[in-house]
C-alpha cells in the first residue's frame, strides 16, 4: 500500500515535476535564510553567516537533485534527457552521423530482407497441422532423370503395410488439365490425390470441405479442391465458387472447397482432385504396375517416431521389395528411397542460394560495423576531452557510458530504420528470385519477428560500439585534463584495433568480391556453352493440341487424328506468313526437357554386368524440326514425309546415345527399341526401328547439364504429344510472334497457348535467377569494397591528423613532401597488403561452399582470385592517395605552431 | 566537537516522525536542528538528505506539507505528522526498540564457562 501510494505519488512528480521545482527552491531558500539568520543572531557577520549556512547545507543545486531524484522517475527523466543530448551531440557532427548512419543501413536492410526471405523459405513453421511431424519420400536411381522417378501404386502399399514409423501416407500424382471457361482456355497445374492426403497433410479448408476417404475409387463423382492462390486468381476469391460445375478436358468436376494457403512441393498446383477424374488412375495397369511410377508419396510420422526410425523402416522394406521382385529394379541403376522431412525438401532448391546471400549480407554488416566501430573510435578519441572534463564535474563513468550507449541506439536505430526502407524495396526484388527456387515464396513478408531481428541487430551493434571506445578511468580524470587536449590522440592499443578492423575490412571484401567473381563467371561460362544448335533465332509456340484428359484411350487417339490435323493446318499457314523459311513441329521444344524417358537397348549388344540400363529422351519430330530448330544432322537423313504410319518404323539418334548404343560403329541401318517393364504403361510400342540419322547433341537438361541422350520418332507415326512448333525466319523470329500466335488461336481456340518466345529468350530466362543472385552477390561485392575503401581512408586521414605534429617536425628536419607520402602511403599499404593475404586466405576455403552454384570454373579459379586482388588492391592503393596526399601538404610551421 | 556519526539507513525517516510528534508541525530548518540538537551535534544533515527523506515521507503518506507562515514572519513549509504516519511512528519505534534491547543483550553476554 505504501509502495503503490509512493509509486504514485512519483508518476504524478515525474508529470508536475517543474511546477513543483520552484516550491522547492523557495523551500531550500527559505532553510538557508533560517539557518543564516540564526548564525547572525549568534553573532557572526552576514556574509560569514551566509557563507557558514552555505556550507552546512551541503549545496542546494544538489539538494534539488536529490528531491527531484525522489520525486519523479529519475530513471525516464534520465533517459529523456540522454536521447535529447545524443540528438544534439550527433547534431553537432553531422558528417560523423551520416556516414554511420547510412553505413549501418545498408548492412542492417540487407541483412533485414534476406533474412525476411531465408525465414519463409527455409525457418518458419510450416502452415500445416504439426508440420514438424510430415516427410517426403523421395525415390531415386542413377542415371539421367533418375533424382526423382516417383512411386507406383503397388510401391506405396509396400510401405504404408511395411513401415509401421509412418502414422498416415498420402498419395499425390502431378496431373494437367485444360480449364474451359467464360475467360477461355487455361492450363491447370493439378494434384489428383488420395482421400487421406488433407487429413495426412494437417490442412483445412478455408471454404466447403476438402476431399476425404469416400471420394476415393470408381463410381464417385469427381471433386475438386482449390488452392488458395487460384481461387483469388481465376476466381477473385468468390466464396460462391464452392459448389460451382467446372468444364475440364477430362470432364466437369465440381469445386467442393478452397484450400488454406500451403506450399506444394515438387509443384505449385492450381487446384486437387479426387482419382476418379482419371481413368488411367484407376486402371489395372496403374493400380498394379509396379514399374508404373507416377505418384508423389508425403507422410505423416506415427506418434513418437523420428526420421530415422521411419528411414530404417522404409529401407528395410524397400530392400525386401527389390528383392522379391527382381524385375522392377535394374541392379545398376541403385533404386533407393529417401525419408526428407517435408520442411526440408520444400527449402531444398533454395538453401544454398539463400545461405550464399545471407553470408554474403552478413559480410557487408561485418564490414559496416568495421567501419562504424572505426569512426566511433576516431570520433572517441576527438571526444576524450569533453568526456574527461564531464567525469570530472561529477557526470561519473557509469552515467557517461549510459549516455554513449543511448548515442550509439539512436544511431543505429536510425540506421536500422532506414535499413527497413532499404529492405522493403530489396524484399520484392528477392521475392522474385525465390520464387524460381522455392514454393513458399509467398510467404515472404517484413512481418514482426523480421522487424525483431532488425532491433535486436541494431540494439546488438549498440553494445557493441558502446565497448568500443574507452572512458576515462575513475581516478584518472586529473591526470588526464592536466595532458592536455592535444596530448591524447588515441593509445597505441587502439589505433592496432582500429588497424585490425581496416584489415578485416579488406580481407572480407575480398573474399565477397571472390564469390561474386565466381558466380559472375559462372553466367559468363554458362552463355558460352555451346547449346548444340546452330541457331538461338528460332520462334517457339508451346501448344499442345492433344488432350490426355481423362486417359481414356479410345478418346485419346480419337483426339489423336485431330490434333495432327491441326499441326498440318498451324504449319501451313505460319509457312504462308511472309519472312518464314521453315516451320517444325514435334514434341519438345529444342532445350526443354522431354517429360518422358525409356529404357532403350541395340540389337545384337547385350549389357555388361553390373551396367545400367540406357535410358533415353522420348521425342517425336515431324521432317522439318532438325532445320527448322537449328539442330545439325550429323550422319544419314532427317525424317522423310514418306515416314508415315504403316511405314518403317524409322528413328533418329542424337549422339550420346549413338556413342552409348554404338561405340565406335557407323549406327546408321542398325536397329533399337523401347524396352524396360514401364513399356507396358504407354502408348509406345517396344517393335524394333531402323536407325536412319544422327543429330547434335542439344543442352536439353539445362546448359550447366551434359546434354541427355535423346530418341526421336516421326511426328506422324506416334502420339502427337506435347510440344509445339518452331518457326525459322529470314529476319527476326520475334516480329512474327503476334502473327503465328494468331493462327494458332484461331485454329485451337480452346487451347492454352504456352509462353511464345525465341530459344534465346528462353535460354536467357533459364539462367535468370542464377543472373540475379550473381548480380546480388556482386552488389553486396562493391559495396563492401566501398565501405572498406572509406575505411581505409578514414583511417589513414585520422592517422594524419593525430600525427601532423611529427610530420611538421620530420618536414621541418629535412623530409621532403614525396618522403611523407611515402610514409603514410607505406601505413596504408601495409594495411591492404595484410588484408588481401587474408582475405585471398579466406576466400580459398569461403568459395568452397560454393561449389554447388559454379558451373565451368574451379571454386579457387586462381584468375578470378588474381583479378580480385588487383581490383581490391587497385582501390585500396586509391583510397590511401588522399590521405596520402593530405599529409604531404602539411606545412610544418602550422602543424608545430598548432600544438 | 563531539564525534560525527553517519544516518544509519531508516533511522532518518524514524528521527523525522518522533521529531513532530514531539513538536507538532515544523519546517525543514526546525527539523534539522532538533535533530542535530539531540545527537548533540554527532549528526548533521545536509538539505539533500534532508528534502528527499521528507518528500519520500510526504509520498507515502505519514507526513502532510503546507506552506504557513514561521513565529518571525517568513514563509516555510510546515510537514505534520498524519495519522498513518503516527501509526507508523509507533511500530517502527517498537521495532527499533526490539532490536536495541536484542543486540544489548548480546553485546553485553559474559563469557560462559563450558
Amino acid at each position: 500500500m505504501k509502495h503503490l501510494r509512493a509509486a504514485l505519488a512519483r508518476i504524478t512528480g515525474f508529470f508536475t515535476g517543474h511546477r513543483q521545482d520552484d516550491e522547492l527552491r523557495e523551500e531550500l531558500q527559505s532553510h538557508l535564510d533560517m539557518e543564516t539568520a540564526e548564525y547572525i543572531r549568534r553573532g557572526m557577520h552576514p556574509d560569514d553567516a551566509h557563507r557558514r549556512a552555505l556550507l552546512t547545507s551541503g549545496g542546494l543545486t544538489q539538494a534539488a537533485e536529490a528531491v527531484r531524484d525522489q520525486r519523479g522517475l529519475p530513471w525516464i527523466e534520465g533517459i529523456a534527457a540522454d536521447i535529447r543530448y545524443a540528438l544534439r551531440a550527433l547534431r553537432h557532427s553531422p558528417a560523423f552521423t551520416t556516414v554511420a548512419a547510412l553505413t549501418l543501413a545498408l548492412g542492417i536492410g540487407a541483412n533485414t530482407a534476406i533474412f525476411s526471405v531465408v525465414r519463409a523459405v527455409l525457418l518458419k513453421p510450416l502452415p500445416h497441422k504439426d508440420g514438424d511431424r510430415l516427410v517426403y519420400l523421395r525415390h531415386s536411381a542413377d542415371g539421367p532423370g533418375g533424382a526423382n522417378v516417383l512411386f507406383s501404386v503397388p510401391e506405396i502399399r509396400d510401405f504404408r503395410e511395411g513401415a509401421k514409423s509412418l502414422g498416415g501416407i498420402a498419395e499425390y500424382s502431378p496431373f494437367f488439365s485444360i480449364l474451359q471457361d467464360d475467360d477461355g482456355a487455361a492450363r491447370l497445374d493439378v494434384g489428383l490425390v488420395t482421400g487421406n492426403f488433407f487429413d495426412v497433410m494437417g490442412l483445412s479448408p478455408l471454404l466447403g470441405r476438402l476431399t476425404r476417404p469416400s471420394d476415393d475409387g470408381p463410381g464417385v463423382p469427381p471433386v475438386m479442391v482449390l488452392s488458395h492462390e487460384f481461387w483469388m486468381k481465376r476466381f477473385g476469391g468468390d466464396p460462391a465458387v464452392v459448389g460451382k460445375q467446372v468444364k475440364l478436358d477430362a470432364g466437369t468436376v465440381t469445386v467442393i472447397g478452397v484450400l488454406e494457403p500451403a506450399p506444394f512441393f515438387p509443384n505449385r498446383v492450381d487446384a486437387l482432385l479426387n482419382m476418379v477424374i482419371s481413368k488411367h488412375h484407376l486402371s489395372a495397369l496403374m493400380v498394379q504396375g509396379r514399374t508404373h511410377r507416377m505418384t508423389e508419396m508425403v507422410a505423416r510420422l506415427a506418434p513418437g517416431a523420428t526420421v530415422e526410425q521411419a528411414s530404417t523402416d522404409v529401407a528395410t522394406v524397400d530392400a525386401r521389395v527389390q528383392h522379391e521382385f527382381k524385375d522392377a529394379y535394374d541392379p545398376g541403376s541403385h533404386y533407393r528411397v529417401a525419408v526428407i522431412p517435408f520442411k526440408e525438401a520444400l527449402g531444398d532448391r533454395a538453401r544454398l542460394t539463400l545461405l550464399l546471400l545471407m553470408g554474403a549480407a552478413a559480410f557487408v554488416l561485418i564490414i559496416s560495423a568495421a567501419n562504424v566501430v572505426n569512426l566511433t573510435l576516431m570520433r572517441g578519441v576527438r571526444r576524450q576531452q569533453e568526456l574527461v572534463v564531464r567525469a570530472a564535474l561529477g557526470a561519473g563513468v557509469a552515467r557517461l557510458r549510459r549516455l554513449l550507449l543511448v548515442e550509439n541506439l539512436v544511431l543505429t536505430i536510425t540506421g536500422g530504420l532506414l535499413g527497413v526502407i532499404l529492405a522493403i524495396g530489396g524484399v520484392s526484388l528477392l521475392t522474385s528470385l525465390a520464387e524460381r527456387y522455392s514454393p513458399r515464396a509467398n510467404e515472404i513478408r517484413l512481418d514482426v519477428v523480421v522487424l525483431g531481428f532488425t532491433l535486436s541487430l541494431s540494439v546488438a551493434l549498440a553494445l557493441l560500439l558502446s565497448f568500443a571506445g574507452s572512458l576515462p578511468k575513475e581516478g584518472s580524470f586529473a591526470s588526464a585534463i592536466a595532458a592536455g587536449a592535444r596530448r591524447i590522440s588515441g593509445s597505441l592499443s587502439k589505433h592496432r584495433l582500429q588497424r585490425a578492423l581496416v584489415i578485416a575490412q579488406i580481407a572480407v571484401s575480398v573474399v565477397l568480391l571472390a564469390g561474386a567473381g565466381l558466380l559472375t563467371r559462372t553466367i559468363s561460362r554458362l552463355s558460352e556453352v555451346d547449346t548444340g544448335l546452330k541457331t538461338e533465332e528460332v520462334l517457339t509456340i508451346p501448344v499442345q493440341l492433344l488432350s490426355f484428359g481423362g486417359g481414356d484411350f479410345a478418346k485419346i487417339l480419337a483426339g489423336d487424328v485431330a490434333a495432327k490435323q491441326g499441326y498440318d493446318r498451324i504449319r501451313g499457314e505460319i509457312q504462308a506468313l511472309p519472312g518464314v523459311t521453315v516451320v517444325g513441329v514435334g514434341s519438345t521444344l529444342p532445350l526443354r526437357g522431354a517429360e518422358m524417358g525409356l529404357d532403350v537397348k541395340a540389337e545384337g549388344r547385350a549389357l555388361a554386368v553390373g551396367e545400367a540400363t540406357p535410358r533415353a529422351s522420348l521425342r517425336t519430330a515431324d521432317p522439318d524440326y532438325f532445320r527448322a530448330a537449328g539442330i545439325p544432322l550429323l550422319k544419314g537423313r532427317a525424317f522423310a514425309r514418306t515416314d508415315q504410319p504403316g511405314g518403317g518404323r524409322v528413328v533418329i539418334l542424337n549422339q550420346v546415345l549413338a556413342d552409348r548404343l554404338f561405340p565406335g560403329e557407323d549406327p546408321i541401318g542398325r536397329r533399337v527399341a523401347w524396352t524396360g517393364d514401364v513399356l507396358r504403361f504407354s502408348p509406345f510400342s517396344g517393335d524394333w526401328r531402323t536407325v536412319v540419322g544422327v543429330v547434335g547433341n542439344t543442352r536439353d537438361a539445362g546448359l550447366d547439364a551434359p546434354p541427355p541422350p535423346a530418341m526421336f520418332m516421326p511426328f506422324a507415326q506416334e502420339l502427337a504429344m506435347g510440344g509445339g512448333v518452331v518457326i525459322r525466319a529470314d529476319g527476326d523470329p520475334e516480329a512474327l510472334a503476334a502473327g503465328a500466335t494468331r493462327i494458332v488461336r484461331r485454329i485451337a481456340p480452346t487451347v492454352p497457348i504456352g509462353k511464345v518466345m525465341t530459344v534465346a529468350q528462353y535460354k536467357a530466362e533459364s539462367v535468370a535467377p542464377r543472373r540475379l543472385n550473381a548480380e546480388l552477390v556482386s552488389l553486396f561485392g562493391i559495396l563492401a569494397v566501398l565501405i572498406a575503401a572509406v575505411g581505409i581512408a578514414g583511417v589513414l586521414a585520422f592517422s594524419v591528423s593525430a600525427r601532423s605534429n611529427e610530420i611538421g617536425i620530420r618536414m621541418s628536419l629535412g623530409a621532403d613532401s614525396a618522403r611523407v607520402q611515402r610514409m603514410i602511403l607505406k601505413e596504408g599499404g601495409l594495411l591492404l597488403a595484410i588484408g588481401l593475404v587474408a582475405g585471398v586466405g579466406g576466400a580459398y576455403f569461403a568459395t568452397r561452399v560454393m561449389h554447388g552454384l559454379l558451373f565451368g570454373i574451379a571454386p579457387h579459379d586462381p584468375l578470378t582470385f588474381i583479378g580480385v586482388a588487383v581490383v581490391m588492391a587497385a582501390i585500396g592503393i586509391l583510397a590511401c592517395w588522399i590521405p596520402a596526399l593530405r599529409a604531404a601538404r602539411i606545412d610544418p610551421a602550422i602543424a608545430m605552431r598548432a600544438s | 566537537m563531539a564525534e560525527k556519526l553517519d544516518v544509519k539507513p531508516g533511522t532518518l525517516a524514524l528521527m523525522i516522525l518522533k521529531t513532530l510528534e514531539v513538536l507538532g508541525p515544523l519546517h525543514g530548518y526546525g527539523i534539522n536542528r532538533r535533530i542535530e540538537e539531540t545527537s548533540k551535534n554527532r549528526i548533521t544533515l545536509n538539505y539533500g538528505t534532508l528534502y528527499p527523506a521528507l518528500l519520500k515521507l510526504e509520498q507515502e503518506g505519514f507526513v502532510t506539507a503546507e506552506w504557513r507562515q514561521s513565529e518571525n514572519n517568513r514563509r516555510a513549509k510546515y510537514y505534520a505528522l498524519t495519522a498513518a504516519g503516527r501509526k507508523q511512528l509507533a511500530r517502527e519505534a517498537r521495532e527499533w526498540h526490539q532490536t536495541a534491547d536484542l543486540i544489548a543483550a548480546f553485546l553485553g553476554a559474559r563469557r560462559e564457562t563450558p
